[in-house]
């Protein structure tokens, strides 16, 4: 019974840490997409709810919440409302083999890069059930386009990830990261450099971000599979969203950029976990406000005409390499 | 054992998501003003009255992306275990399977790319 409490409590510490961790995220985030947008395009961005609008999105999440749960008329009410739900849902599991510090993960788990893969896959099951069951024309197609889209890029970030697994030899993040000690020169960005480059822009696709937004074009498809959606349905699809990307972007510097080990030995910490993360972050943002859309089947295209040869190249030539 | 601490932590995990999913909505719906009829519950198509339901066929260009990605995926799989192996594995034998493998892979590519899938508007010959 005492061994069942002393490996109950790191776990409930972990649920609680990661929830507080997507909760802050979400908020923090989307204030600085908005002033980050603002600046770009040469205006303040939000300015009036606290100093410099920090209080922003507190108070946006809840005029949100004060917001009526509409579901339209025609529209399949189960599907409809385990949309956002299911969308939720995996978004916290997937932060727990992440190691965001010597002590600071989760859970270790042998399988962890596989675990975070397959529950986030979740995702594309939840975006075409928000499109079929609003029953709305848009819907639908933003839907059709967001699994065609997450399917697409899935592919060559499995190939990217292979490549590190099989340099590695494991799929345990924490080894992964343990692999990557010492200074900068160790980092997997210097052996994976294409890998990286493929990664980060699957990466773009994975999320249904901007340039690659397609599922939400706002000029073509209204707002795409989330049309209907009003209140905290809109929310916990915006809430995972941005989850997502978190969790994306801590496994990209955990593989590529040494995860919580500093550039010089000796000053490892989850703070570098926090700035690794939240720079590739600001990447995104920066991002959504310089590129222009694409058209739909220049993004598929790109991805199986480009990404995915040059992933598997990529995968070849490690394996190669390693033989050598 | 069969059931142990990481099948334990997911489930907790999925439930807490669960609970962070549901905490929220549950909320709006009682603060929320309850507003009904007029055209509350109509589709919103740009604020013109929908044309017949959404649920009908139409054509998706995308299916055959969707066959290529479900042979992928699933034969990426079998690459997972063979990536632990992979640093372990002593001489050539290894290198050429491997490269067999990513072989017929990307000649599916090849087969799709020749066959027009990748050319829009779609010619499939």
């Amino acid at each position: 019974m005492n061994e069942f409490i002393q490996n109950l409590i790191p776990l409930v510490v972990a649920v609680v840490g990661s929830m507080a961790w997507l909760a802050v995220n979400a908020l923090v985030l989307v204030y600085c997409e908005r002033k980050f947008a603002g600046h770009i395009q040469r205006r303040p961005g939000p300015f009036e709810v606290g100093p410099h609008g920090v209080l922003q999105t507190l108070i946006d999440g809840l005029k949100l919440m004060g917001k009526q749960l509409l579901t339209p008329d025609n529209a399949d009410r189960f599907l409809y409302w385990l949309a956002p739900i299911l969308s939720m849902i995996p978004v916290l599991l997937l932060f727990m083999p992440i190691p965001y510090g010597p002590v600071l993960t989760g859970m270790e788990v042998d399988l962890g890069l596989l675990l975070i893969l397959a529950f986030s896959s979740f995702n594309g099951l939840a975006l075409i059930l928000a499109g079929w069951g609003s029953n709305n024309k848009w819907g639908i197609l933003g839907a059709a386009r967001a699994v065609a889209q997450t399917v697409a890029y899935e592919i060559p970030l499995l190939l990217t990830v292979l490549a590190i697994a099989f340099m590695t030899g494991t799929l345990n993040l924490t080894e992964i990261t343990a692999q990557q000690a010492g200074h900068i020169g160790n980092w997997f960005i210097w052996k994976q450099p294409l890998a990286f480059i493929i990664f980060i822009v699957a990466m773009f696709g994975e999320t249904n971000r901007a340039p690659f937004d397609l599922a939400e074009a706002e000029s073509e498809l209204t707002a795409g599979f989330h049309t209907e959606y009003s209140s905290m349905g809109f929310g916990l699809f915006f809430m995972a969203e941005y989850g997502y990307m978190v969790v994306i972007c801590s496994i990209c510097s955990v593989l590529f950029l040494g995860g919580f080990h500093g550039p010089i030995p000796g000053i490892e910490g989850w703070w570098w976990m926090l700035i690794k993360t939240y720079a590739l972050l600001f990447l995104m943002i920066w991002a959504r406000w310089t590129f222009p859309r694409v058209r739909f089947d220049q993004l598929l295209n790109i991805n199986w005409k480009w990404l995915l040869p040059l992933a598997t190249f990529n995968l070849l030539a490690t394996a190669l390499i390693m033989k050598l | 054992m069969v059931f142990d601490w990481l099948h334990f932590s997911i489930m907790l995990f999925l439930l807490a998501g669960l609970l962070f999913a549901c905490g929220p909505l549950i909320l709006a719906g009682l603060l929320a003003p309850r507003a009904k009829g007029g055209d509350t519950g109509m589709p919103y198509e740009c604020g013109m009255v929908p044309y017949g339901s959404s649920w009908s066929r139409w054509g998706v260009s995308y299916y055959v992306y969707a066959l290529i990605f479900l042979a992928f995926d699933v034969d990426v799989l079998y690459l997972f275990p063979v990536a632990t192996a992979y640093a372990d594995a002593e001489g050539w034998v290894s290198f050429v399977k491997v490269f067999i493998f990513l072989f017929f892979l990307i000649l599916s590519i090849v087969y799709f790319w020749a066959k027009g899938v990748f050319t829009w508007p779609r010619r499939i010959r």
